[in-house]
């Protein structure tokens, strides 16, 4: 009797090799969090060149908190937060350098300063300094 | 003349290179997603105008509370005390002083705690901040 052995080629099975990948990008899809990386730059003054401004030049806005929102005082006036960039405009349209202070009260949420802050970004305000209390109390009162 | 039949191929997917392209898109994914160095649940406050910050910047988280953590951008971050910012910060200073401070601060947060993290950034002589917020919707 004639045996005829037919002989099977070597092969890898690469077939669930794609499912494997797949099942691995949707895992690794599933598992990361999206990490915020946007948002508001601030440079902090030098300390050996720091500028001293007198308060009378610069624009002053004290921040409060007034129940669930909070109030902005512009130069002694409270102003809508909407209306800031509007007493800015005329101002620095004569001098764009001008300095505006914010700031904000021990108590008032940080929701109110980013709001104000992105308010004066809007404006293009170039020069915003936000002292901290230890400034402010080295400046002496600025208000 | 004997003219036989012309063979049918068979009909099949070719799907020898669909594991490459799922690998290649496991690396893509793996090159461009940064590690999230620090997972302190905040509710960022919102702002219209926001600008990209660098991926390797250290992280300030203040929570509702007022606690701060802190990392240097490749550790994950820790609950530190404000006055131990000021060493930390200075550390990395010393290594590079262009570097980037985020801080991650919940919006309800009372201002005095981001002021004394300021103040703290201040004395290290940092000078890139940045708030880290998200967008504001519009109308």
């Amino acid at each position: 009797m004639k045996l005829k052995k037919k002989k099977e080629d070597p092969e890898i099975p690469t077939s669930s090799m794609a499912d494997i990948a797949f099942l691995l990008i949707v895992f690794f899809m599933v598992t990361s969090v999206f990490s915020v990386t946007r948002g508001l730059e601030f440079q902090l003054p030098r300390q050996e060149n720091s500028t001293e401004q007198s308060a009378e030049e610069a624009v002053h806005i004290f921040i409060e908190k007034a129940g669930s929102n909070c109030t902005f005082t512009v130069d002694g006036e409270i102003t809508p937060l909407d209306d800031i960039n509007m007493y800015l405009q005329p101002k620095l349209a004569r001098n764009p350098n001008k300095f505006v202070i914010i700031d904000p009260s021990p108590t008032a949420p940080y929701r109110c300063m980013v709001d104000a802050f992105d308010e004066l970004k809007q404006g293009d305000v170039k020069n915003i300094s936000i002292p901290t209390t230890a400034e402010k109390a080295a400046w002496g009162s600025i208000m | 003349m004997n003219l036989k039949a012309p063979k049918r191929a068979e009909a099949y997917l070719p799907t020898a290179s669909m594991a490459d392209i799922a690998f290649l898109l496991i690396v893509f994914f793996m090159v461009t997603t940064t590690i999230t160095v620090d997972r302190t649940a905040v509710e960022l406050p919102t702002s219209l105008e926001r600008v990209e910050v660098p991926k390797d910047a250290a992280v300030i988280a203040i929570d509702e509370t007022g606690q701060v953590f802190f990392s240097n951008g490749e550790e994950d971050s820790r609950a530190i005390s404000t006055q131990d910012l000021l060493p930390s910060a200075a550390f990395i200073m010393s290594k590079n002083s262009l570097k980037y401070f985020l801080i991650k601060a919940d919006g309800a947060a009372e201002y005095r705690y981001i002021d004394q993290v300021m103040e703290q950034l201040r004395q290290a002589a940092v000078r890139n901040i940045a708030m880290l917020t998200q967008q504001e919707g519009v109308g």
